[in-house]
């Protein structure tokens, strides 16, 4: 009995340290750009190639970001802005969208409601580099180019949204939505005072993914955007477009760039990982 | 309060997709005729797939009727929203809205369809929480309740809007043994002492017999019978619901029958009295209870005992008949045992052969009761 708990202990810490030695390889590259954020440009390559960079913290964070924020041609913090704006609005409405997307494939019955659910899917396997011509011809046309909407509209009923929001939707039991109509609910009211607050973990879990996928977007903004308009991706970019490389500033800004996403993450992490096992388990 | 009256209702489904479905339509409830008085307390009961669900289901708009008219009074609803429909539902797994307190799902039907001032309906709702003695919940969500509480809170809410119309799809069927028959009075007490026209769907036997003013008994899509419990059991229309009624469930024997005589190779012979039949065979009916066991025949043989603490239940083979008997605690036989069995003839069923019809019914009186309360 003593020999199997020893064993099953061993076995637990086994395992405890493959997953702590992942992590670390996981975290590394992260920990390293925060790292060399914070060091000039001659001391982040100044151990050479085949030696591990410096991993110590340095003291030049704030210079670094005070000459990020000396280039008009970037614009780095009205590119943070931008893109908080954007990422913002597109998660709002694109998990309004899915949501009702979802909910119609989901618990309605209607015809070619199949082959509809086909076609959304079948968009996923349409590559952006092809949608880039006709959707800019479109966007173009309504007169939105260089605006906001214009990155926010294309991907605001998002395929992979619905699909993700169908899949959590069927949990509901349908008896669910039969009592709120026997209450009195209108078809909207049971979609917004039933459904909607049954599935926070799922839309949380989408919350995330969708504005992860807005504020990563990159070729799009760069398409449809012009200067003062900026997105993060497309301002970093901006940095290493010119003669030289500031590593220094790419460092800076790379690693505020990734402080929202964060904190979008910690925010709604409960939910996340709820939302996504969500239907996994029997409760 | 409000009479319900279903008029040639049937239901069917689309099937052109299925494959091996005549007519490319699954036929659920078919041409059912009902009147349920206002007030009483109607049980549908039948086994799984019977259409008793669907019919309830008809009944309170949750599915639209494909054939017939359904009123409620003079009114013809069948195009008529459940929510227009004045009717409330309980459902078999509760239905309670997840995320709201016992007290806003109680509400929630107030805050949306009347035009009740919020006192007015905080006030509706702790009365029916006092009705249903879950006044301490109020502030709970769902997940916190057990099985029972759930149940009244299902029961609270649709009691709360005051409906015209009660409808229980299986309410008690996820509940365990003891608190089902708890609720089972409950519901009845609540629904004696409002008064409501009240359609429940149950596929237990006892449920409904225990619990309706008349049961209607259905087997794929039609209507058997419709009669209070005592006449559906004592005279059921057909084999059908003499076979579904009744725990543990009648015994049938095929007996041969020339014109008016009945004839069985142990030697029982019967003479129809006002009926002559057809067929070569009948199926003949006997109750458990009304079934007597004799020590020293040589009918059946015991093959189990089941003993009951108040009776017994003796299971056994006569021929290739099973066949079992339910008896005082001072009859019990030992397996393998051979026994002789009778029963008076006015204890007797009689059913056709080809279409299940009831030739013969009990005639035997039910015994005065000792006193009157």
């Amino acid at each position: 009995m003593h020999e199997k708990l020893e064993k099953e202990a061993l076995w637990q810490f086994g395992g405890y340290g493959f997953l702590v030695a992942v992590t670390m390889v996981m975290m590394f590259p992260i920990y390293w750009l925060v790292v060399a954020s914070t060091l000039p440009q001659s001391a982040i390559f100044a151990g050479g190639a085949g030696e591990l960079p410096r991993l110590i913290p340095g003291r030049n964070f704030l210079a670094n970001a005070e000459a990020l924020a000396a280039r008009p041609e970037v614009d780095f913090y009205r590119s943070m802005l931008n893109s908080l704006v954007i990422a913002v609005v597109y998660t709002g409405l694109a998990l309004l969208f899915c949501s009702m997307g979802g909910f119609a494939l989901a618990k309605y019955e209607f015809k070619y409601k199949r082959a509809l659910f086909m076609g959304i899917l079948g968009t996923l396997l349409l590559p952006t580099n092809l949608l880039v011509i006709p959707l800019f011809l479109l966007v173009s046309n309504m007169g939105l180019s260089n605006s906001y909407w214009a990155v926010i509209l294309p991907w605001a009923a998002y395929p992979l949204g619905i699909f993700f929001m169908k899949q959590a939707m069927q949990s509901i039991p349908d008896s669910l939505l039969e009592a709120a109509r026997m209450d009195g609910a209108s078809e909207f009211q049971l979609y917004y005072r039933v459904v909607l607050p049954s599935m926070k973990s799922s839309l949380a879990a989408l919350a995330v993914i969708l504005f992860l996928f807005q504020w990563n977007l990159f070729l799009w903004p760069l398409v449809v955007l012009r200067e003062g308009k900026y997105t993060i991706p497309v301002a970093i970019s901006k940095i290493m477009s010119n003669d030289m490389i500031a590593y220094d500033q790419l460092m800076v800004a790379s690693a505020m760039a990734i402080v929202p996403m964060f904190v979008v993450f910690i925010l709604l992490q409960r939910h996340f990982v709820n939302g996504i096992l969500g239907g996994a388990v029997k409760e | 309060m409000t009479a319900i009256t279903l008029d040639g209702l049937t239901k069917s489904y689309d099937a052109t997709d299925m494959d091996d479905i005549p007519d490319n339509e699954i036929v659920a409830v078919e041409d059912v005729d009902l009147e349920i008085e206002d007030g009483e307390f109607l049980v549908f009961v039948g086994p799984s797939g019977c259409g008793k669900s669907t019919t309830l289901r008809c009944i309170a708009g949750l599915e639209d009727a494909t054939g017939g008219e359904i009123r409620f009074g003079e009114t013809v609803v069948n195009d008529l929203r459940p929510r227009d429909r004045d009717v409330a539902m309980v459902f078999q797994n509760y239905a309670l809205y997840p995320h709201m307190t016992v007290r806003k799902n109680i509400s929630f039907g107030l805050r949306l369809s009347s035009a009740l001032t919020t006192p007015e309906i905080d006030s509706r709702v702790t009365d029916v929480a006092e009705m249903m003695g879950i006044e301490d919940l109020l502030s709970k969500t769902p997940d916190e309740l057990s099985g029972g509480q759930q149940q009244r809170v299902a029961l609270g809410r649709s009691i709360v809007r005051e409906p015209g119309i009660f409808l229980m799809d299986e309410p008690l069927s996820n509940l365990d043994a003891k608190l089902r028959a708890e609720m089972r009075t409950e519901i009845q007490e609540l629904q004696n002492d409002l008064g409501v026209t009240t359609v429940y769907v149950t596929h237990d036997q006892t449920e409904a017999m225990a619990m309706g003013d008349r049961i209607a008994v259905l087997n794929d899509g039609l209507l058997q019978q419709v009669a209070p419990p005592e006449e559906i059991y004592r005279r059921p229309a057909n084999e059908f619901v003499a076979g579904f009624i009744g725990s543990p469930s009648i015994n049938f024997f095929d007996v041969s029958v020339d014109g008016q005589t009945l004839t069985a190779p142990s030697g029982f012979s019967y003479e129809l009295e006002d009926h002559s039949v057809e067929d070569d065979t009948v199926r003949l009916g006997i109750r458990p209870e009304d079934l007597t066991i004799e020590e020293g025949g040589d009918d059946m043989t015991v093959t189990v005992v089941e003993k009951m603490g108040n009776e017994n239940f003796i299971y056994g083979t006569v021929g290739d008949v099973e066949v079992v008997a339910r008896t005082p605690v001072t009859v019990r036989p030992e397996p393998d045992q051979r026994v002789g069995i009778s029963f008076a003839e006015s204890a007797m069923y009689l059913f056709e052969s080809e279409t299940g019809a009831a030739i013969k019914t009990k005639t035997d009186e039910i015994e005065p009761q000792a006193a009157q309360f």
